[in-house]
């Protein structure tokens, strides 16, 4: 007796067809699943039952292009571009009342992060000002060991942009007034972060 | 920009007789995903750096930042549960002479406040009651979210900074927004989003009858008070409701001078 062709064997087939002209494998929709679910955050995601918890919770959903329901669907239909490049990965607020609520422990904001990394690595995010906080954040800190939040904010003014450079102006002097303007900043000793970053020098996360 | 939390936490901590001992040259924990989703096995080793000085240290961490609360917790979590992480990062370590364990106990400052025996003595303490005031605690996200990590209280229904509000003598308030996020660093890359996610809280609170708000960490303070002046412009609307931190509170009642809590750097109060 012959054994029945399993779906995923057929996709395998499929998928080894559609190979380009040198002969490199081209992703498939099902790798970009294959590849979300090793990633922290993605292990639950082929569990989600698509409940709505995590959308009808969420406190940031009023700015996202698709809400959280739909990320986990599109990412379960290897819908890798268009999650990669939506809104919602960058303005999720990591508030974890959708991971608390989901009745699967699906870790969606875990997930928000790891997909925040694959985005910079594939260059497909939508808003650079989010994906550039991370980048001066973590210049910063280098620098100092700390925060110094006035330099953050400084860095991610957008020059062309008066009515923001006005705006900032104005906050930056109230907090002048009331001494929260640390213009200096506490630098500790930081020979380590180098020897540290030699060691830990990975892009991904795994 | 958390100096006035930094003077009433030591100020009050003096009174009660809680010896803080600053952990030496501490460094920034990377901010629960700030760091993480740009280098995440350094953002690792970043964190974990404290954990190793503080375990050499045979003391439990106390943090009073919510955010770095959960960043502490979870990457405690993470080095205790991954060993092949926990290798990397060790291995990092190892070149400055650190080694963590995993021994470590982590816990909030409001955690500290609230057991027995503290909240005892500050029962004793309390020279002046704050029978005027109507505070509405405000949780935020990490104190009680996510409830493996971050276990504070109750993740919904939380009421323990309750019991806080009225050992001081003031009154409690209930309402919708005591564990909304406030935006948190969409405050600094989207504004408009943190402005609209605070006003949500603030209104919620002012609604059911508060006069003021207290928080347990800096970047909401600076959601909810620097920006309420933009919140106020941005809707048109008059909010005017202080937000204060819990340890300002704590010290108002003490009878301890409001320049010493560092409530001259409050906007609205």
């Amino acid at each position: 007796m012959r054994a029945r062709k399993l779906s995923h064997e057929k996709d395998k087939l499929t998928a080894q067809a559609k190979t380009t002209q040198i002969g490199v494998r081209k992703e498939t929709r099902r790798d970009f699943v294959k590849e979300v679910t090793k990633m922290p955050g993605g292990e639950k995601i082929l569990e989600c039952i698509q409940c709505g918890s995590c959308a009808g919770g969420c406190p940031s959903m009023f700015a996202m292009d698709y809400s959280p329901m739909q990320i986990i669907k599109m990412i379960n239909l290897g819908m890798k571009k268009e999650v990669l490049s939506s809104s919602t990965i960058w303005v999720c607020s990591l508030c974890y009342t959708c991971a608390t609520r989901c009745p699967r422990n699906v870790d969606f904001p875990t997930l928000m992060m790891s997909l925040r990394n694959k985005a910079i690595r594939e260059k497909l995010v939508k808003d650079s000002t989010k994906s550039n906080f991370h980048k001066y954040f973590f210049e910063i800190v280098n620098k100092y060991g700390r925060m110094h939040t006035p330099e953050l904010i400084v860095k991610l003014l957008d020059i062309t942009d008066l009515h923001s450079l006005l705006h900032n102006a104005r906050l930056g002097l109230r907090l002048f007034k009331i001494g929260k303007l640390h213009l200096r900043a506490t630098k500790i000793e930081t020979s380590w972060v180098s020897s540290i970053r030699e060691k830990t020098d990975q892009e991904e996360i795994q | 920009m958390a100096k006035d939390y930094d003077d009433s936490t030591k100020t009050i901590c003096k009174v009660l007789d809680i010896e803080l001992v600053e952990i030496p040259d501490w460094n920034c924990c990377g901010a629960i995903d700030a760091v993480y989703s740009f280098k995440p096995l350094y953002s690792i080793a970043l964190a974990a750096r404290n954990l190793a000085i503080a375990e050499k240290m045979q003391m439990d961490l106390v943090t009073p930042c919510s955010a770095c609360y959960f960043t502490l917790k979870r990457t405690n979590k993470i080095l205790r549960e991954d060993t092949e992480t926990k290798s990397k990062v060790n291995e990092a370590l190892a070149n400055l002479g650190f080694n963590y364990n995993g021994s470590l106990r982590i816990r909030h400052l409001a955690d500290i406040l609230l057991s027995d025996i503290v909240l005892q003595k500050i029962k004793e303490k309390v020279k002046i009651q704050l029978t005027n005031l109507n505070i509405a605690s405000y949780y935020g996200c990490y104190l009680v979210r996510p409830p493996e990590i971050c276990n504070f209280d109750d993740p919904e229904h939380p009421t323990r900074l309750e019991e806080l509000v009225e050992t001081l003598g003031a009154s409690k308030v209930d309402y919708y927004g005591k564990t909304r996020c406030c935006g948190a660093s969409l405050g600094l890359t989207d504004e408009e989003l943190a402005l609209k996610m605070s006003k949500d809280i603030l209104l919620s609170a002012k609604n059911s009858g508060a006069n003021c708000l207290a928080t347990a960490c800096h970047l909401c303070h600076f959601n909810l008070d620097a920006r309420q002046k933009d919140i106020e412009s941005r809707f048109d609307i008059k909010i005017n409701l202080p937000v204060l931190y819990f340890t300002q509170l704590v010290g108002l009642a003490f009878g301890i001078e409001p320049k010493q809590l560092g409530l001259q750097r409050n906007w609205q109060s």
